[in-house]
């Protein structure tokens, strides 16, 4: 039982990742992205080819630190993909999104606009990469560590939650003492008001989108250190960063963290009582629940359909 | 001294024209106050006079400067302010963090600005950390006026800033209102209490259709019998 808790807050940072950019996104753009979780699949991958490929070409050495299963090449790729999906994220709003806003779309055609970027996005990967699971390290053994209360836990996911706590205080610490983070939480709370305020709302979108891409492709590579990189596995994640992000209440932050947590956490619990494959239907029943009982979520947001 | 001049602006939304052929002179420290009843084209001829409503016709002059067409952001930086009548603070936000969102787009804050603002609001220094979103409707008034002030605007524009207020509110805004004005700033005020509005300011207007009715000083238009009968309720 504390393992499996232990292995949900695993799971539940990197939907909490995931989550926050969601949350961020629709927090000043009104509108949901179905296209998240792929922009997590985007990162993993090309985390791959970094790892894999570029630096092999480079020579950079393929150690490994300590008892992690991974060195020196995915400490250098971490940064690196994070800015790349960061300006992918602010490409594809710049070339789809924003004409779209432009013309006045309604939040469906944006998010349908989101979908198309998702089956893209998908396609690629299963072009470039093949369809088939994926390791960074094929092969590799990752023994576990035994701690007190039988639990068994790899390094790996200790430092998977050293990394998400340290980005998110990080994202935190931006929001909450920054002059550009003050700024988002404006444009998040009244963007008519930002902008007459004279904040320049096109600026916050572009930093939004970096920030929530960053998280995605942060997310999306410490998943493929935890598990395996599958094409669809950014698609899986969606309906978990839905929940997540409805649960604490969509376009809050923090929510959206605590709502990851907590879901990560519920989802892997109930594997001790349901077969795994049910796990996207706990976040399913999670996020009908929230939508029925409390629309805004337990710490509050917006609701859906304002 | 002219400070902002509107010629001739027609403006509205899509293809209907709320405000027609209006202009309208404000003088600088000057207190001009808007009235007339609902849908007379008030809050339009605020929002396009900043710039969130471009006029299909006219002129906007501006400190002797045409501004016509000029985004918001540039009209805060020309010295205007702008308190919408909702929805105009940044509730999840503190009450410092909001009037420091009122100088964004000065790199720096500056702290005697900030000062100054809650000298002239000192019942918002206790509540400098609390998010707006739990304040008062008159506190949050507050809020969005400091906010409005942080830049010294030359001119400030209020849509309805007593709206939804207690009777005692109302009051204290209105002496905050004078009190802005003696430090230099000239209002446009829009307002449905017309006859306290009047009574502190200047200039009047009165308003209906989207075409000015009447103008005369503050006190004239409250002591007119005519305007007093059809325009602000006896």
């Amino acid at each position: 039982m504390f393992e499996l808790f232990f292995y949900g807050i695993v799971l539940g940072s990197i939907i909490a990742l995931g989550s926050i950019g969601l949350s961020l996104i629709y927090g000043i753009l009104r509108f949901a992205n179905f296209a998240h979780g792929d922009l997590m699949t985007a990162g993993a991958y090309l985390a791959l080819f970094f790892v894999t490929q570029l630096f092999e070409w480079l020579g950079i050495p393929d150690n490994t630190i300590g008892s992690l299963s991974f060195g020196i090449r995915m400490i250098i790729t971490f940064p690196i993909v994070m800015i790349i999906i960061s300006l992918l994220s602010i490409i594809i709003d710049q070339i789809l999104y924003d004409p779209l806003r432009m013309k006045k779309s309604s939040p469906v055609i944006l998010a349908m606009a989101s979908l198309g970027v998702s089956f893209i996005i998908q396609m690629m990967v299963i072009i470039i990469w093949g369809s088939d699971s994926l390791f960074y390290k094929p092969g590799i053994l990752r023994p576990a560590m035994e701690l007190p209360l039988n639990i068994k836990i790899r390094p790996d996911q200790i430092f998977i939650i050293l990394v998400v706590f340290f980005s998110i205080s990080s994202l935190h610490l931006f929001l909450k003492y920054t002059r550009m983070g003050k700024a988002m939480r404006a444009t998040s709370d009244n963007p008519e008001l930002a902008k007459v305020t004279g904040i320049q709302t096109r600026n916050i979108i572009r930093l939004t989108w970096a920030i929530g891409g960053a998280m995605a492709a942060l997310g999306g590579i410490l998943y493929g250190i935890d598990v395996q990189l599958h094409p669809g596995m950014g698609w899986g994640f969606l309906l978990p960063l839905f929940a997540a992000a409805i649960l604490g209440g969509i376009g809050n932050m923090y929510g959206a963290m605590i709502g990851g947590l907590v879901l990560g956490v519920v989802q892997q619990l109930s594997t001790s009582f349901l077969l795994p494959t049910y796990k996207p239907a706990i976040a399913f029943i999670i996020m009908i629940l929230i939508l029925i009982v409390r629309p805004q979520g337990i710490f509050g947001g917006r609701t859906l359909w304002k | 001294m002219i400070l902002l001049e509107l010629i001739e602006l027609t403006s509205g939304y899509g293809k209907t024209d709320i405000l027609n052929n209006f202009s309208l002179t404000l003088n600088k420290e000057e207190i001009l106050s808007i009235i007339g009843p609902n849908g007379a084209g008030k809050s339009t001829l605020l929002k396009t006079i900043f710039g969130l409503l471009i006029p299909k016709k006219g002129t906007i002059r501006f400190q002797e400067e045409e501004v016509t067409g000029l985004s918001p952001d540039k009209m805060v930086r020309k010295g205007m302010g702008y308190v919408p009548q909702t929805e105009n603070v940044f509730p999840s936000l503190t009450v410092q963090e909001n009037l420091e969102m009122g100088a964004f787009i000065k790199k720096e804050i500056n702290q005697n600005k900030l000062d100054e603002i809650y000298a002239l609001f000192p019942i918002l220094i206790p509540k400098r950390k609390e998010k707006v979103g739990r304040l008062s409707g008159g506190m949050r008034q507050m809020v969005a006026m400091g906010r409005a002030l942080m830049l010294d605007p030359k001119v400030l524009l209020l849509d309805e800033p007593t709206a939804s207020l207690a009777p005692l509110l109302v009051g204290m805004i209105f002496e905050k209102i004078v009190e802005i004005n003696k430090n230099g700033v000239a209002l446009i005020i829009v307002e449905q209490n017309a006859k306290e509005t009047l009574r502190i300011s200047h200039r009047g207007c009165v308003m209906a259709m989207g075409r000015k009715i009447f103008e005369d000083k503050g006190l004239a238009i409250l002591n007119n019998k005519e305007i007093g009968r059809l325009y602000l309720g006896g």
